[in-house]
């Protein structure tokens, strides 16, 4: 019998969650063939089966938080009784013959056995009725703390197991009109969740924004886009963006850094990876340019179009889902003239970047139509002060406004 | 409005509990049995079976203690003053329990109960018949010993006249190698009976860990227990059980027979189906994680729904569902129910055995360290024991501990901790437990996993 073991996915990726199975017990698997499909930090990755043989029992269900090198797959060569996987049992024991010869230990599945928290832990998740077999342990061993009860709670994750309290008394059946749906918070969706709460929870963040002219960058674009686009390049205005935040990030090292809340040490990055939120089919994700200091406007424009085509095809790698220094979010193809962006942890700040419009502007003493959009910067006021992120802000004002000195960069 | 908010129907160990934490909560509480509160447990099971079994255990030290220069001569034990005091023991506990159910305003009566309707129930006193109206019902009838039809009579006794005997058969067959068998074998031999305990399996407990019953097996024979496996008793006639071993039939000289076979759940003539409750094929009934059956308002604890027999699953159970009617958000989610049994020396077990452990697909590490390399144990005179803790070899996660050896029934509470608590064996190993003491045995145990027990050569 072989075990087959949740194999390493990427660097500094501990566990993942099983999405989806692709094979039953009793299934027939020939090597390389995909097993299951993994959610991690930043990815979803197929696990393909290691050898051929028989799938004798899957070692965790759908929905299940599984550690790097944990067996996930039992693989027989046949020729054994197809085993049950344990994980599927669940609270009702089975109907054993009457007669008890000894006092049986019992263990017992009220939530996932392999779950641990506390009793005192389980008794507050119930009050807050919060299901922990949705609750990702950060204690040692996976363990559920108390804190992450309340981090799920803070999200409105919703339970299912155990029933919501019976008031005393009451026989009426249950109203079954359905004026709710519950959608089990899985996957990407919950990775979301849990970076939001830990981002907001843990960095005071500050909120700046200006506006900035962008006259001549938008006739600059419409000058040398077509151009680009001849040679297969398409020059969106947010290449200029990444290479004037690289610019300021530079002039304001303290904004492409994160906290080390451990060794209270403040951890300057001297790499500058700039990540594009980006929304993919099922939620957001952050591909990130690596190295973006040492790449010119059209290399960055380049980067950018292959990223969000294998975020949209599902193809970018758990490698180009992380790393990043600083992020940018760009929400003005949809429009709006201002946001709040929420910090993309650990990192200290995320600029927003939103629509660009034209709109009457006092500009040299006359009222004249003129292109503008904001920019919105969000920042770990634990890091960077207000003045330093509004000079930071400024600083990138400027390169926009004068696209000249921005090809200087 | 119904008479009460609450009835209990049975006054076990389950029952008065949940009474008791329902009134605790503000329910008005009623709670029904025919016979004194504390059910099995305290009126003929677990209590006064230790009675007897500390009476038992006292005269065996006391005539095994020459080897410490204690030569005791003309100790003898009369049960009947034995069964004296331990009625005595049970009065006391059954008083207590009394006092609880008066100071919490638990409305107690005594008489049989049937539903007539699901929220009405027919009860049935010495004075006469009453209807007692109710919001909602916890039914923790228990459980019964099984008979065997070939096996009537007077000298066929049920666990419960066992525990009554007043005097010592000089013969005694026990038919049924489970817990209770050996518990009340292994104190009538050391009471001077000759027994004989049969068992249709081929080994004794084996749902146990089988390197913790051998100790017990072995001790049982070493005091004079004679032990028949693969054996079926036939019938009992003129003093002899006969009984059909693998090498043939046989007689075995028994004055009394204790049939401890099993128990079933009581779940017949409750009048259950009027409350529209259904009892499943093997007698118990479904209930949820709040011990809620399919008719929402009415509960059914202990015996009488899946799991272990236990009565401090019961008394669990109970408070559970106690609370739930409350609408509090109480639920059975313990990962492990203990199990302790009285033989001698003690056996007790909590969580996976390295059997089930395998099978459920963890990869174990197993850690034994024996009674007698500790101080406690030897200087005791109870060297004989040991403890085994089955941890997951990944990353040490305590799944199971079993034990044999004396006071193994208390040392499991910590066990049971660890395992609740999600404790991996370090933190046991690392835990600093007084010397000397039997408790280091578990410590030393979990060392043990890591391949650094200090004194065992790991």
């Amino acid at each position: 019998m072989t075990e087959v073991k949740l194999p390493p996915i990427g660097e500094g990726i501990a566990e993942g969650e099983i999405i989806k199975w692709h094979v039953q017990p009793g299934d027939t698997v020939a090597a390389e063939q995909t097993l299951v499909e993994v959610l991690t930090d930043k990815a979803s990755v197929e696990i393909p089966s290691p050898a051929a043989g028989v799938v004798e029992a899957l070692m965790a269900k759908e929905g299940d938080l599984v550690p790097v090198g944990h067996t996930i797959v039992k693989l027989g060569t046949g020729a054994a009784p197809v085993a049950e996987a344990p994980a599927a049992a669940n609270g009702h024991e089975p109907a054993t013959a009457l007669p008890v010869d000894a006092p049986r230990p019992t263990v017992l599945e009220a939530i996932s056995q392999t779950i641990l928290a506390t009793p005192s832990i389980r008794q507050f998740a119930r009050e807050q009725g919060i299901d922990l077999n949705r609750v990702p342990g950060s204690g040692p061993y996976g363990r559920i703390t108390r804190e992450d009860v309340v981090a799920v709670g803070a999200v409105g994750a919703q339970n299912s197991v155990p029933q919501p309290p019976t008031p005393p008394m009451v026989t009426a059946a249950v109203p079954t009109g359905a004026t709710e749906e519950r959608i089990p918070l899985r996957g990407i969706r919950r990775k979301i969740a849990q970076q939001m709460v830990k981002a907001k929870f843990t960095a005071p963040d500050f909120f700046y924004a200006d506006e900035a002219d962008m006259t001549d960058l938008v006739a600059y674009r419409s000058e040398v886009a077509p151009l680009m686009k001849a040679q297969g390049v398409k020059l969106t205005y947010l290449a200029f963006l990444v290479k004037a935040v690289v610019s300021a990030l530079k002039a304001y090292p303290e904004m492409n850094a994160s906290l080390d809340d451990d060794a209270q040490e403040i951890v300057i990055k001297r790499d500058y990876h700039i990540g594009i939120a980006t929304a993919a089919e099922h939620g957001l994700v952050v591909p990130v340019i690596k190295h973006a200091d040492h790449l010119g406007l059209r290399a960055i424009a380049q980067e950018i179009e292959r990223l969000s085509t294998a975020v949209r095809e599902g193809k970018a790698t758990p490698q180009e889902l992380s790393g990043g220094t600083f992020t940018i979010t760009n929400i003005g193809a949809i429009g709006g003239l201002v946001c709040a962006p929420i910090i993309n942890h650990p990192e200290v700040g995320i600029l927003g970047f939103n629509k660009i419009y034209q709109k009457p502007v006092v500009y040299q003493g006359e009222i004249v139509p003129r292109w503008v959009t904001t920019l919105s910067l969000s920042c770990d006021h634990r890091v960077v002060d207000g003045a330093e992120g509004a000079r930071f802000v400024s600083h990138i004002l400027q390169l926009l406004q004068n696209p000249k000195l921005l090809l200087l960069e | 409005m119904y008479d009460v908010d609450v009835v209990v129907l049975g006054a076990g160990p389950g029952g008065y509990v949940a009474a008791i934490r329902a009134a605790q909560l503000g329910l008005r509480t009623a709670l029904i049995d025919k016979a004194e509160v504390g059910g099995v447990c305290l009126n003929c099971g677990c209590i006064p079976s230790k009675a007897l079994i500390h009476a038992a255990h006292v005269l065996h030290q006391m005539q095994t203690a020459s080897k410490m220069g204690i030569h005791a001569t003309g100790v003898t034990l009369n049960l009947a003053e034995t069964q004296t005091w331990k009625q005595g023991v049970i009065q006391r506990m059954v008083n207590g329990i009394m006092t609880l159910l008066k100071h919490h305003k638990v409305q107690l009566i005594k008489g049989t109960g049937t539903f007539s309707g699901p929220h009405s129930l027919q009860i049935t006193t010495s004075e006469g018949s009453q209807t007692l109206s109710f919001g909602a019902a916890i039914v923790a009838t228990g459980s019964s010993s099984i008979a065997i039809p070939s096996l009537q009579g007077p000298d066929i006794l049920s666990s419960t006249e066992a525990l009554e005997l007043q005097t010592i058969p000089e013969h005694f067959a026990v038919v049924g190698g489970g817990y209770i068998g050996l518990e009340i074998g292994g104190f009538l031999q050391q009471m001077g009976s000759q027994v004989t305990v049969v068992e249709m399996l081929d080994k004794l407990l084996p749902a146990m860990d089988p390197d913790c019953v051998r100790v017990v097996e072995r001790q049982l024979k070493k005091q004079g227990t004679q032990i028949l496996t693969q054996t079926k008793a036939l019938g009992y006639e003129k003093g002899y059980l006969q009984v059909e071993t693998p090498q043939g039939l046989q007689a075995i000289r028994a004055d009394k027979v204790l049939v401890a076979v099993g128990r079933r759940p009581n779940t017949r003539n409750l009048g259950l189906e009027n409350a529209g409750v259904a009892v499943q094929d093997n007698g118990l009934i479904a209930t949820d994680l709040q011990m809620r059956t399919p008719v929402p308002h009415i509960y059914a604890i202990g015996d009488i729904v899946a799991g272990p027999m236990l009565a401090h699953k019961a008394s669990r159970e109970g408070i559970i569902a106690a609370e739930a009617i409350a609408g509090k958000p109480a639920a059975r989610d313990f990962k492990v129910i203990p199990a302790v049994m009285f033989t001698d020396p003690e056996l007790a077990s909590v969580g996976m055995t390295e059997a089930e452990a395998k099978a459920a697909g963890y990869t174990v590490k197993t850690s034994r360290f024996p009674f007698a390399a500790l101080g406690k144990a030897v200087a005791s005179n109870a060297p004989e024991g040991l403890v085994k803790v089955i941890a997951n070899a990944d990353n040490g996660l305590i799944l199971g501990v079993h034990m044999v050896g004396a006071e193994v029934s208390n040392l499991i509470a910590e066990a049971a901790l660890a395992i609740e608590m999600g404790a991996v064996a370090q933190d046991l190993a690392l835990t600093v437990h007084a010397h000397p003491t039997l408790a280091e045995a578990l410590m030393e145990a979990c060392e043990g996993v890591y391949g650094h027990a200090i004194h065992a050569i790991n």
